[in-house]
């Protein structure tokens, strides 16, 4: 769906972009995390057509337009990290706005609305003032607004920032329900809890740069050091810690009284084949959990630790 | 094929009629309109009881059309650039200008809309100055035609006032310093205009204007100047039948283009070029695959 090959954006001697490559397929609930600065909003925004990069390409599907042309604005829907409303503009007559801003007919948008505004639960606010609603009414509204030309592709600019949570629960509904119907959605956000739970992707930037993409699962087990296991030792611990040291792809993480935490990058098999070796070496073991990675845990390894 | 309103025209014009400054502007616009009358007719009423008046006050009464026209003209000079300067910027500053530019719309629709809103509002406030504006024509005996030529000139100034405001705006982030940047644009304009004509006057030794005086055909004042003469007296302010200079004092050309009302519809016609380039400039500016790589956003 959205391919974007060897992107750049200078400012000056800054670069805010250093050669991003990266392809979101048709379907995906694409979640792009990175700390400040990582040059996310950038990238958002050379896609949108709202900057001009200063070096290679972005394709939706398989059309060859430009980016900023008419067709390739008809495949974005854009909803910003922030809204601004027009004082005495109703909910309709914003919908039909955009809607004509689109080259649609006010016939057409008033139908769509309906169905837009019922989308977002929003219904019954249809004559209310735009700048009466409430910040988590008025981002619903910016995603009915993005959708009325029915793009491809939707890209969401931090949409839950300065939500109180009840706002961003309704707000993550609604992606949900937009990805289940087929929409290619792609998120910026720092919240990266919730991405964990609504995106089936994720892209991690730092510095202008991808540091990795793909498949959330795929990506935590790609992570160097692998998963973080707790060993729990009744006696034995110095044969434990020997067994530790020798098995090829495990590094200790700590030592403590009767516990030992290693990050081990190996498969189930070999998992099971070090817990064997330990009972055979008479270790008598109390307990043994692997940890549940998280995104947070992955952003601060991939980031540095990097601000979120 | 359906004819259809420039988006940006119907929401401005939706925004504006609901707003209280409309109310406001109308009452102040119609009090002043109101005042230059009285005063007009205050001054025609001395000069028919002076001693060179010849004449009874009916002789007189026709001045009352350049008077309140005159009144409208800087009315709408100074209004438009308010109108126009604060557009793209309080777009900016709403936030909704990212938004405007992610649509389908053209950044010349953008800047054109914008403008076009603004004359349309100037309209309405000429529209409502009429019944004041017919008292001139009942009592001092002009022809309407006049006025469909006064509104059709006060368009144009509109579309000159609203282009460098809408520039100015596209320039600046901030709406009050686009609105004192227009202004001083505007007068610039007007002051640049004559500069070439003073210098050949001031250092040529018979102290002609010769060509220089073209570059005039570009000001607002001066097309202005001529539009009353050429309405009130029939003459150009240049030449013609009623010449003021001679040929050898304005040059070949301006002499030439002097003649009849060539000069005012050709000074129209070079004022809506000026206005349609700085619209092509505003909206080359707020184009983002166009201007420059711009200032570093805060980044998240």
């Amino acid at each position: 769906m959205l391919y974007i090959n060897d992107l750049t954006k200078n400012y000056g001697s800054f670069t805010a972009v250093n050669h991003l490559s990266l392809h979101i397929p048709e379907g995906d609930l694409f979640g792009f995390v990175g700390p400040n600065g990582a040059g996310k909003t950038t990238t958002i925004r050379i896609v949108c057509g709202l900057l001009r990069a200063s070096g290679g390409s972005v394709r939706i599907g398989s059309t060859a337009a430009a980016v900023g042309s008419r067709a390739m604005k008809r495949m974005i829907g854009y909803v910003p990290d922030f809204f601004g409303v027009y004082d005495n503009l109703k909910v309709r007559e914003y919908m039909d706005l955009y809607g004509s801003m689109y080259g649609m007919y006010s016939r057409d948008i008033a139908k769509l609305t309906d169905d837009l505004l019922e989308l977002v639960n929003l219904s019954d606010k249809k004559e209310v003032y735009v700048d009466t609603l409430s910040r988590g009414m008025k981002q619903r509204l910016c995603v009915a607004r993005a959708l009325l030309h029915n793009p491809s592709l939707l890209i969401l600019d931090e949409p839950n920032s300065g939500l109180d949570p009840r706002a961003r629960v309704e707000m993550k509904e609604l992606l949900k329900n937009l990805h289940s119907m087929g929409k290619t959605i792609v998120i910026s956000s720092h919240i990266l809890s919730e991405l964990s739970e609504m995106c089936n992707s994720i892209g991690i930037m730092n510095h202008g740069q991808l540091i990795t993409a793909g498949k959330i699962e795929d990506i935590m087990q790609q992570v160097a050091g692998g998963k973080r296991m707790h060993i729990q030792v009744a006696s034995g611990m110095e044969s434990a810690v020997r067994i530790m040291k020798e098995q090829a792809g495990a590094r200790i993480e700590s030592v403590r009284e009767n516990e030992i935490i290693i990050l081990f990058g190996g498969a189930d098999e070999e998992i099971s084949a070090l817990i064997g070796r330990m009972i055979q070496e008479q270790v008598v073991l109390t307990g043994f959990y692997r940890e549940e990675g998280s995104l947070e845990s992955l952003f601060m390894q991939l980031t540095g630790g990097g601000e979120q | 094929m359906r004819l259809r309103w420039n988006p940006i025209v119907r929401k401005d014009l939706q925004v504006t009629a609901r707003s209280m400054r409309l109310s406001w502007g109308l009452f102040a616009y119609e009090t002043v309109l109101t005042i230059t009358f009285l005063l007009a007719l205050a001054v025609i009423q001395q000069m028919s009881r002076g001693f060179y008046s010849g004449s009874n006050v009916y002789g007189y009464l026709i001045y009352l059309f350049p008077a309140l026209s005159i009144a409208q003209v800087c009315i709408v000079a100074l209004i438009v650039p308010v109108i126009t300067a604060s557009a793209i910027s309080g777009e900016k500053e709403r936030q909704t200008f990212d938004i405007m530019l992610t649509t389908c719309m053209s950044p010349f629709s953008i800047v054109s809309g914008k403008v076009m809103s603004a004359m349309l509002r100037i309209l309405f406030f000429v529209a409502a100055g009429m019944p004041i504006m017919a008292l001139a024509f009942v009592v001092g005996g002009l022809s309407w035609s006049y006025l469909l030529y006064f509104v059709l000139t006060i368009i144009l100034l509109s579309l000159l006032s609203g282009s460098i405001g809408i520039l100015c705006s596209a320039f600046c982030r901030r709406s009050i310093t686009a609105v004192i940047i227009s202004y001083v644009f505007y007068f610039v304009i007007y002051g640049l205009t004559f500069l070439p004509m003073l210098l050949r006057t001031f250092f040529s030794r018979n102290g002609y204007a010769g060509e220089s005086m073209l570059l005039l055909l570009f000001n607002p004042i001066v097309f202005y100047e001529e539009f009353f003469m050429q309405l009130m007296a029939g003459e150009s302010i240049f030449g013609g039948d009623g010449s003021h200079f001679t040929r050898s004092e304005v040059g070949f050309l301006t002499y030439h283009l002097a003649q009849g009302r060539v000069w005012m519809f050709l000074s129209a016609a070079c004022i809506f070029l000026l206005a349609f380039l700085f619209l092509l400039a505003a909206a080359w500016k707020v184009n983002p695959m166009h201007s420059s790589s711009g200032r570093r956003r805060k980044e998240r």
